[in-house]
């Protein structure tokens, strides 16, 4: 360590001073906003710690859930539930109550995270896959039929607290605790536990604790993101929490690059708002939807050819044009033909909304032909890299696995 | 929480054999499904996710196919017979034969040097894709279904277990018989005064107070009589829905054991790569393995939309199935197939028994308790092997 | 060991901050209605908490009016019908010159028969500077956009959200149709005094709001009649085998079933129940409105009775009026569902108030609508001055019959009743 104390504790307080003052400058930007655009940071943020949080299970750790809804689902009802119990009696307003029943949720959460994880994660990857959607299912099936959690109908939430600054302090907390875990020497065990678990059980490593201990991490934070989505939407209801909602922050985490956390982060914001842009979209005809679909096939099929046989990455490049350019022309010409065929023509034109799901699907499938390691893969964000980028020479970093 | 007050007092134990009966009939689709995943599993090591929505495409595969034959929705022929019903499921199990083809060969064949959570994640994207893409080709809002007039088999096979008491059945018919004769002297009184029979004057209200006030006490002695007795009834279509899975499953039986090519399977399914050394073309063993769990899906999802009446096929028809049967696949021993229908069954009759012990709420919960408990106590399941798989 | 003590007083530090933030910096739009902590919305009931937001203005010559309906997924015919209806309401008002000189427009949001998105559609039109909505028909979707437009206080107007305890979110909420509270009472005397039937079970769909309020309004009034709940048993929408819960009702041996749920579980529990040997008289609320019940149920729904707001064959001039113009929109298909009267009644109830009101913004239209008496709608006279949002309403019993004699017969009428 190069700085000594004094210089470490200069760096961590500056660090949090700095992201409190980027999160409350965020808040008093949101304050001049329409309601929409606040609603939209605020989700953002929330996306932005549930993506994180998954890669910490997916990603890093190399597990494989796909219910990360349900920790979610777990965080707001008890944060709502709580709400109803004590939020008269406890005095509290605010922020600080939010830090409550963030705590509250998080550690229900993390409960709930060590139920499924312990009899699951002694298994392969892809049984907790099934275990953690069957999870989803069953706190849904639960809370529907608990009348004093408003089964179907859900329950109202009182106060109403939408405080994008404890929204994205959450997020940042969420990515720091990340970056910083995979800093340490205990985070390595998290990577050793991906790549190879007998390699890494061979080595010393307490393979089933790293998963749990991962599992119960990234479910506590999904549960105090809940808990802050209860108290911004007043209401939660079942069908808030649904298996699309999984899939969606699986995707996110997925096209960041798994084990990235810059990417899973990125990811988050841009697959939250693509859709809600999409939402604008005028109806799409329904000739240029199949045309759109049997051009991305086009161009994937091309690409992917490019990928497997040419090694040189700069090679390629002629490659790419060319599918960018086939799949242009299959795109146009399908569309003029197709819009003149007599089925098609007369066929329904289909809302741009509807697609936003098949757009989500699509991504992973053709991520996974093409690049399975995501748009990242493993890479961070990072100041070397800055100014690498900027044609700098590179700084030798002096803080690795302190 | 409150209990069910029958829970309390003791359980019905009068519905038990129908409720296994009922069971059993489900688990048998259960069953279908479930031996595509564990034969796909045992060739590739893989879980194919999109197996639920191949067995989606084939309900309306038989959809479409019952429309051509002339069953549709407005104008619906009134009679069928076998061949309709043997054609639908022909054209099913072709149709999700072509898709399990398609499927393997584009998305999981390209897939198979990349480690398994890139062919997993494949599997979910392909399985999201054909429930929300299939949702902009196909019919799915409102959800359409197959016409029950296409099922010839109408009606229900009684089984009985006790008799009926004599004496009952004698005094529910005689007044039964009251009934008739009251409730006809209401519908005369309708015919000839000319009145709407929910708007009717004294007279016409003491009649048809009494013809119901008979009808009560007739359904009354009616139900004594029917509680006296036992019985097991089972709709004729969900029978031969029955007896085509048993039939399906032996065929594969025999293709499986017996034939050249069912003993490459059982190669590559034990060897992968030794097994391609040996000469086998691994390639053509797995499409063939995608071929036969997806004609068993498609059949399995024929029969489960034409045998139980009205049921709605929308792109997400799949999706529960699907999860349950994987859920079986793994209760009876992944890869393994008699397993597979062992825990298809058991998966159906569990599903029954939890609402016939009152907690129909909790139904689909069920499975996925099954799964973490087999999980923890047995995780090769029931028939498989012991061995915890890692890694 | 030292990295995680270090990393413990770095998370000390951050809670600390965090606290600072609670302190110093306040929060964004915090102006929750004052209730105390979470009530299932039943219980709030009663007390109707008034939004303290402006809302929104009219800017310009256009007024802005938003409709929110199902344009996709499983209520896709609902949606397209209200929606239908209320684009018909704006053409006729626009044509005969609007209000004040100025012209309505009508922005249309698709809720994809979810929840969420309703409540993202509603932000979405509200942003646009919509001065009301009207909107939805499922009721588990209008709550969420009720949500939504408290905070902004622009008013809503439901289509066919029957959900009782839906008007309690705020003095915003109104409808035009009648309530479970008043439709399951209908159901249940209709049961107990014309079809003479004592002991009714009760199936529900677990995962529809309606569907569980509606069960127990039947519940509750059937009981008081003197009849009898012999069971009920669940399922949720999507589920497609439903043999298991309608053995153990069939046990209990009931002379009547009450279907809560949509037409599209209700198709097939209807063929499953007969398959059963469950041959009894079926009973269901407005949730069975579109005829797509019949291919769904086949001969074994036929006969079978259900609760609805208006009926296409009714003498009365309004619905003769409203036909006509669907007939010459629509290239002369009637309306296959009541939504497009419903969607039509809401949106023109909405117009009209616009004309009273004393200026062109959310918080006069939304007294302007308050105080709406005797507005003639093509589903009956709507009232809602001093009606907490509910205004009382007919009901219509039909029965189904095969698309040939038109679907819903007219069965039988109730007045308002309270009970």
């Amino acid at each position: 360590m190069a700085g000594g104390p004094a210089k470490f504790w200069l760096v961590r307080i500056g660090s949090i001073a700095l992201a409190v003052a980027a999160c409350l400058l965020l808040e008093s930007f949101a304050k001049g906003q329409s309601s929409f655009v606040q609603r939209l940071m605020l989700l953002a943020g929330l996306y932005v710690t549930l993506a994180v949080s998954l890669n910490l299970i997916n990603g890093i750790t190399g597990q494989f859930s796909i219910g990360h809804a349900a920790f979610y689902q777990v965080g707001a009802y008890t944060s709502g539930f709580l709400a109803a119990q004590m939020y008269a009696k406890s005095g509290l307003v605010g922020a600080p109550w939010l830090v409550v029943v963030m705590l509250a949720g998080a550690l229900a959460a993390c409960l709930a995270g060590l139920l499924v994880g312990l009899p699951s994660l002694r298994l392969r990857g892809d049984y907790l896959a099934i275990v953690t959607l069957g999870f989803g299912e069953i706190i849904r099936i639960v809370v529907q039929n608990q009348q004093q959690l408003g089964g179907a109908y859900g329950m109202n939430v009182r106060p109403l607290i939408q405080n994008v600054a404890v929204v994205w302090l959450l997020a940042i907390l969420c990515i720091a605790v990340c970056r910083n875990l995979l800093k340490t020497a205990q985070g390595l065990r998290f990577l050793a536990v991906r790549e190879d678990e007998i390699a890494s059980s061979a080595m010393g490593v307490n393979v089933t604790r790293i998963k749990v201990t991962a599992f119960v991490i990234g479910s506590a934070f999904a549960g105090a993101a809940g808990a802050l989505l209860a108290h911004f939407e007043g209401f939660v209801s079942p069908a808030m929490f649904t298996m699309d909602l999984s899939f969606i922050i699986l995707t996110m985490v997925v096209l960041g690059g798994t084990g990235s956390i810059t990417g899973s982060a990125l990811a988050a914001v841009v697959l939250f708002y693509l859709p809600e842009k999409m939402r604008d979209l005028p109806n799409i005809p329904m000739a240029n939807v199949i045309a759109g679909l049997i051009s991305t096939v086009v161009a994937v099929a091309i690409v992917k050819r490019a990928v497997d046989t040419v090694h040189d990455r700069k090679a390629r490049i002629p490659r790419y044009a060319l599918a960018a350019g086939a799949s242009l022309l299959t795109f146009f010409a399908l569309g003029l033909i197709l819009s003149k065929a007599p089925g098609v023509s007369v066929a329904p034109s289909i809302e741009g909304a509807k697609l936003r799901l098949v757009v989500f699907a699509i991504t992973l499938v053709v991520l996974m032909l093409l690049r399975p390691q995501g748009v990242f893969a493993h890479h961070e964000f990072s100041w070397s890299w800055v100014n690498k980028m900027l044609g700098k020479k590179d700084v030798p970093q002096t803080e690795v696995a302190a | 929480m409150t209990l069910p007050l029958h829970l309390v007092a003791g359980l019905e134990m009068a519905t038990l054999p129908q409720q296994v009966a009922n069971g059993i009939l489900l688990g048998s689709i259960y069953a279908l499904i479930a031996l595509g995943y564990t034969m796909v599993y045992g060739v590739l090591k893989l879980i194919n996710f999109a197996h639920g929505e191949v067995f989606m495409l084939g309900a309306y595969s038989a959809l479409f196919a019952s429309w051509w034959l002339g069953y549709t929705p407005n104008n619906a022929l009134s009679g069928s017979s076998p061949l309709n019903l043997f054609l639908m499921l022909g054209f099913s199990m072709f149709a999700c034969s072509v898709v399990g083809v398609v499927i393997e060969r584009f998305a999981y064949r390209p897939m198979r040097s990349q480690p398994r959570i890139a062919s997993l994640i494949t599997a979910i994207g392909l399985s999201l894709l054909l429930q929300y893409g299939g949702q902009l080709f196909l019919p799915s809002a409102p959800a359409p279904n197959i016409d029950s007039k296409v099922n010839p088999y109408q009606g229900n096979v009684e089984i009985p277990l006790k008799p009926k008491d004599g004496a009952f059945v004698a005094k529910a018919e005689e007044s039964a018989k009251l009934a008739t004769v009251s409730k006809e002297a209401f519908d005369t009184y309708i015919k000839t005064s000319g009145r709407d029979p929910f708007n009717l004057d004294n007279e016409g209200l003491a009649l048809r107070n009494a013809s119901q006030e008979k009808e009560r006490e007739a359904k009354a002695l009616l139900d004594k009589a029917s509680d006296s007795g036992l019985s097991i009834s089972l709709p004729k279509g969900q029978l031969i829905m029955f007896f085509t899975t048993l039939v399906l499953m032996a065929i594969l039986r025999y293709i499986v054991l017996y034939t050249r090519r069912g003993r490459a399977m059982r190669a590559v399914s034990h060897d992968f790569d030794s097994a391609a050394l040996m000469g086998i073309n691994v390639n053509s063993i797995v499409t063939f393995t995608f071929i036969l769990g997806s004609a068993l899906a498609g059949a399995g999802a024929m029969m489960n939309a034409t045998f139980l009446s009205g049921t709605k096929i929308d792109t997400f028809f799949g999706m529960l199935p699907g999860v349950k049967a994987f859920v079986a696949a793994v209760l009876g021993g992944i890869g393994n197939i008699p397993g597979a229908v062992l825990g298809g069954l058991l998966m159906g009759v569990a599903e029954t028994l939890v609402v016939w012990a009152g907690y129909d709420a909790y139904r689909d919960a069920v499975a996925f308790v099954i799964l973490i408990v087999v999980l923890l106590f047995r995780p090769g399941g029931l028939l498989g092997s012991a061995k915890v798989e890692k890694v | 060991m030292k990295q995680i003590e270090r990393n413990l007083w770095t998370a000390a530090l951050a809670a600390v901050a965090l606290g600072m933030i609670g302190c110093g910096g306040g929060d964004t739009a915090t102006k929750a209605p004052e209730g105390t902590g979470t009530e299932t919305p039943a219980a709030a009931a009663g007390a109707r908490p008034t939004p303290t937001a402006e809302g929104n203005k009219v800017a310009g010559d256009t007024i802005k009016i938003g409709i929110i309906g199902s344009l996709s997924g499983d209520q896709k015919p609902w949606g397209e019908d209200s929606v239908d209806g209320a684009k018909i309401a704006v053409e006729e008002f626009n044509a005969a010159g609007g209000v004040d000189g100025k012209k309505v427009e009508l922005l249309v949001g698709d809720s994809a028969s979810k929840a969420e998105q309703a409540k993202t559609a509603a932000e979405k039109l509200m942003s646009d500077g919509v001065i009301g909505i009207v909107g939805e028909v499922a009721s588990g979707h209008t709550i969420q956009i009720a949500k939504a437009a408290f905070a902004k206080g622009v008013p809503v107007v439901a289509v066919g959200a029957t959900r009782t305890d839906l008007t309690s979110e705020g003095t915003h909420v109104f409808r035009v149709c009648y309530t479970d509270a008043f439709q399951g009472p209908v159901m249940a005397k209709f049961a107990y005094e014309e079809l003479g039937l004592r002991n009714v079970a009760l199936m529900t769909d677990n995962k529809q709001p309606y569907s569980q309020g509606l069960s127990k309004s039947f519940n509750d009034y059937f009981t008081k009649l003197g009849g009898k709940i012999v069971g009920e048993a669940f399922y949720e929408s999507g589920q497609t085998q439903f043999s298991g819960q309608l053995t153990e009702l069939k046990a209990k041996n009931p002379d009547g079933l009450f279907l809560s749920g949509y037409f599209t579980e209700v198709g097939p529990i209807a063929q499953q129940a007969k398959a059963a040997g469950l041959n009894v008289k079926y009973l269901g609320g407005d949730g069975w409105d579109s005829p797509q019940l019949l291919v769904s149920g086949g001969e074994a729904i036929l006969g079978s009775y259900f609760c609805n707001h208006f009926n296409n064959k009714e003498s009365r001039p309004e619905v003769a009026a409203f036909l006509s113009k669907w007939k010459a929109a629509k290239n002369g298909k009637e309306p296959g569902t009541t939504m497009g009267a419903l969607g039509y009644d809401a949106t023109k109830m909405l117009l009209e108030a616009l004309k009273t009101s004393k200026a062109m913004d959310s918080k006069a239209l939304t007294a302007a609508i308050e105080s709406v008496e005797n507005f003639n709608g093509v589903s009956g006279s709507i009232t809602l001055k001093g009606q907490g949002g509910n205004p009382p309403k007919d009901a219509l019993v039909v029965e189904v019959r095969p698309e040939s004699e038109g679907f819903q017969v007219f069965k039988k009428r109730y007045a308002f009743f309270k009970e």
